[in-house]
């Protein structure tokens, strides 16, 4: 018997397969997404350490001077702050908004989704048409309704952009949980006696990961400029704080005399949402197995 | 006669279609003695799988089972709170599937799995504990380096190995009885061998009982000690594995035997059944079978057969069983 049980010890081991990494930066576009993001990120974790004066330190005698100033280099703003570090601690404001909204907003969304399609027959109707009852509001409604309620402020825009996320990641986790739901190792992880919870947690989320990342980046550029157009309309970081929505808004008064002051943050925003735009489409790319070389 | 196992008595098992329902399963009674294989053998959609599912009370919607018990160990599984037959399953009945190529997670580690398997039943073990034991579960299973294995994934594990882990995960908890359904049908032949010989030693080292459900006649001859040949959702004929191979009384199973090419025999060619399994939802009248069936008379469409014994521990569900005095006739 020991003869034909015996397994022959050669190893199985397929080549390994390309890092993610790496077919990330397959695409050039997706490469230079990433690099940029990264700095993005590290400007504004060391805002503090980069920025060349206080955010908060004005001096109007130097207001609204053009880029290329002595001294500063992007200008200043109507109060006479330097521009550079405005956007330094404005992005910290901005991408710690997106952060929150989307780690919030989207975990919800996902539990939700998977409960929907792990409980399919009870909750999937309830939980999902819920879901598109809180898509037909425009997130910038909920804004302005939960700024009423609330005030308006960081943690509003936060709220709103949350609620605004949750609908949406509940709808990409539910897709993706149906799909894998259906897969052998899910009846087989149950035939063992597993609890529902734990297949939730072990089999099912992981399984959708790379969907609910795709999205999660791809949202992040949006949240961001939902987040920079709620500050604009005065419902998010109130003045003094830099926020790069608020930004744009203080110097839409100056459009004319000074444009740097709205037109800067607003090239910024854009680079972030291109950047998150590209590299949440690059990403899905790279986790695509169909697509692995 | 001791106390079987696993006794299962009038399950019936429907699915829900537009415009009604059809029964996957029929009215089935059978048993699983203490220590030794039952064989079930049918042809696709005969409702062996829905029938252990069943069992497992995993039958998927818009299937429910609507009839009948399941007694384990005189307890009736279908009667069972939901978190009772969870703690059912995997530490009194285990399950591995056809596919051992799908059957594992691709994002664990299988020793994670078979850890996974454990604490469900065992929650409050210590993770080097349950380590300790997932490695002896895959040397049991005759792993070889089973430490090592412990931490691959399932990409890197062939389909045998994967199976031999999808057995090893299914005993984890010393199961009274393991549900095999199709285990070595997507394996090829000589790793068939093995993952059955495995499975001959692991009973022989537990006593446990099996229900091996396939459609491979000399899988069962090897294996089993009792047959049920299911057709259209119903036993048509069950045994002890000698007689039923020496003696079928039942027109399917002679026809089903029939079509298994032999080597010690010389034949033009093989014998097939004719027609088709018919959809459950279009079910004949009378006996299942009489449309196909070469010894069909008028009362076939009468009324369906009961399951009758017309041998010590011989049943078969044919109004002209025993089958010489048709032939004869």
């Amino acid at each position: 018997m020991s003869a034909t049980t015996a397994q022959p010890a050669a190893e199985v081991r397929p080549p390994r397969r390309a890092g993610l990494l790496r077919r990330l930066l397959r695409d050039p576009g997706a490469a230079v997404a990433l690099v940029f993001a990264v700095l993005i990120v590290l400007a504004a974790v060391f805002a503090p350490l980069l920025a060349p004066t206080d955010p908060y330190d004005n001096d109007l005698s130097l207001a609204m001077q053009p880029p290329g100033s002595p001294g500063l280099p992007l200008g200043a703003d109507s109060q006479g702050r330097d521009m550079i570090t405005r956007l330094l601690y404005g992005l910290r404001v901005s991408l710690l908004m997106g952060v929150a909204a989307v780690a919030f907003g989207g975990s919800i969304g996902a539990l939700l989704g998977f409960l929907a399609a792990f409980y399919q027959r009870w909750l999937d109707g309830p939980i999902m048409r819920l879901m598109d009852m809180m898509l037909s509001f425009p997130a910038i409604l909920v804004g302005l309704a939960i700024a009423a309620i609330f005030g308006p402020g960081i943690f509003s825009v936060v709220l709103a952009l949350s609620i605004a996320t949750v609908p949406l990641m509940a709808r990409i986790a539910r897709s993706s949980a149906l799909v894998v739901m259906r897969l052998d190792y899910i009846e087989a992880a149950r035939a063992t006696g597993m609890t529902d919870f734990r297949l939730i947690w072990r089999h099912l989320a992981p399984n959708c990961l790379s969907a609910i990342f795709v999205f999660g980046t791809l949202r992040f550029g949006q949240v961001i400029l939902l987040g920079s157009a709620l500050s604009f309309l005065g419902l998010g970081a109130q003045p003094p704080t830099p926020e790069l929505g608020a930004m744009a808004s203080e110097g839409r008064n100056f459009l004319f005399f000074a444009p740097h002051i709205a037109v800067i943050p607003c090239v910024v925003i854009f680079a972030i949402v291109l950047a998150f735009n590209v590299l949440g489409d690059a990403l899905r790319d790279a986790l695509d197995p169909r697509l692995r070389v | 006669m001791r106390e079987p196992l696993l006794r299962i008595e009038g399950l019936r098992t429907v699915f829900r279609i537009p415009g009604g329902e059809f029964a996957a399963v029929d009215g089935v009674d059978l048993e699983v003695p203490r220590g030794r294989t039952l064989g079930v053998v049918g042809e696709s959609g005969c409702g062996k799988s829905v029938l252990s599912l069943s069992v497992m009370r995993l039958v998927p919607p818009p299937g429910r089972v609507a009839a009948g018990h399941v007694w384990l160990e005189g307890r009736d599984l279908l009667a069972l709170p939901m978190e009772q037959m969870r703690q059912v399953r995997g530490s009194r009945v285990a399950m591995i599937f056809q596919e051992p190529m799908t059957s594992l997670n691709p994002v664990h580690s299988v020793g994670a799995q078979i850890v996974e398997a454990m604490r469900a039943h065992d929650p409050g073990a210590s993770a080097a504990a349950l380590k300790e034991r997932a490695i002896e579960a895959l040397r049991r299973v005759r792993i070889p380096a089973p430490e090592r294995r412990f931490e691959e994934y399932p990409h890197q594990l062939s389909g045998g190995m994967r199976q031999r882990v999808m057995i090893a995960m299914a005993l984890a908890c010393s199961p009274r009885l393991l549900i095999a359904d199709e285990p070595t049908t997507a394996l090829d032949v000589t790793v068939q061998a093995q993952i059955l010989d495995l499975l001959r030693e692991l009973q022989a080292e537990t006593g446990m009982s099996i229900i091996l459900i396939t459609h491979d006649l000399g899988v069962v001859a090897e294996m089993a000690d009792e047959v049920a040949v299911m057709y259209a959702g119903r036993v048509v004929e069950r045994a002890a594995a000698r007689a039923l191979f020496e003696d079928p009384q039942h027109p399917y199973t002679l026809g089903l035997l029939g079509s298994v090419p032999r080597l010690d025999e010389e034949r033009e060619r093989l014998l097939a059944i004719e027609g088709v399994v018919p959809p459950p939802f279009a079910l004949p009248k009378g006996c299942r079978f009489h449309p196909r069936c070469p010894f069909a008379i008028e009362a076939c469409r009468m009324a369906p057969p009961a399951l009758e014994e017309i041998a010590p521990g011989h049943l078969a569900a044919c109004i002209r069983a025993p089958v010489e005095q048709s032939v004869a006739a």
